[in-house]
């Protein structure tokens, strides 16, 4: 089935919040897992977690499927996953950017 | 810490935290050897990254002294979107970065970006028409 058409912003709001963030890299790096199984290894609620996928779902960047009692996440496009890890690998270089500011404006 | 953002406390006024991630001059000092940037949305930006080379890009949004997003690319490399976000806080000054790499997941998504970001009120942003080639033409 097509995906629902979705705008450019609810992606963007998605990728911009630290929690979605951690969901996506949580969900790309179990292939599937249910909002219990990822409010297990977030620092919120499962209901919290559930928010953040209903939304996710809505900018079309994970979908589910039912199994049993559960309902398991999964991350839809193929460049969701590369572009989560790259994601990781900038922010480190951010990391380092970030602490020479720190010691520009600390002169 | 959050996945893929990174922050830091800075010991200055939001106003002084602004001119330092915003001056050419202030970001040639640690962003790069060298930066020039029209500070305007759609306005060019190249930085001198270095040990990697120069990245060119254009800036999508301007909002002093809160947040600045731009869309930045090296040669041959995808362009990728930072979003750099200033919040006052006891002590100082709170920078958040994300840098993300949208473009792959929305054409996955089938998603146009010409149909950009409406703006308060549905307003068109000043960046909306050219902003999907603009993005294209980063990648060379």
């Amino acid at each position: 089935m097509a995906p629902p058409p979705v705008g450019v912003q609810p992606v963007f709001a998605a990728l911009s919040d630290p929690t979605r963030r951690q969901v996506l890299s949580l969900i790309g790096e179990r292939g599937e897992a249910s909002a219990s199984q990822l409010a297990r290894s977030l620092p919120v609620s499962r209901q919290a977690v559930q928010k953040h996928l209903a939304s996710l779902a809505a900018a079309g960047l994970v979908a589910d499927r039912r199994d049993g009692r559960e309902v398991l996440y999964r991350l839809t496009p193929a460049p969701m996953s590369d572009a989560m890890s790259w994601m990781a690998s900038v922010g480190a270089q951010w990391d380092e950017r970030l602490a020479a500011l720190n010691r520009h404006l600390s002169r | 810490m959050n996945a893929n953002s990174s922050e830091i406390l800075l010991p200055v006024t939001p106003e002084e935290a602004w001119e330092a991630v915003t001056d050419p001059d202030q970001l040639g000092e640690w962003l790069g050897d060298a930066a020039e940037l029209d500070l305007r949305p759609g306005g060019d930006l190249a930085i001198e990254v270095a040990g990697e080379g120069e990245r060119r890009g254009f800036i999508e949004e301007v909002e002093a002294p809160r947040r600045l997003v731009f869309w930045w690319s090296s040669e041959e490399a995808e362009a990728s979107r930072v979003e750099i976000e200033l919040d006052p806080e006891p002590g100082g000054t709170r920078v958040r970065v994300v840098e993300s790499r949208p473009l792959a997941i929305l054409d996955a998504r089938g998603i146009e970006i010409g149909s950009w970001l409406a703006g308060p009120a549905g307003e068109p942003p000043a960046a909306a028409p050219e902003l999907r080639s603009r993005v294209l033409a980063l990648a060379g």
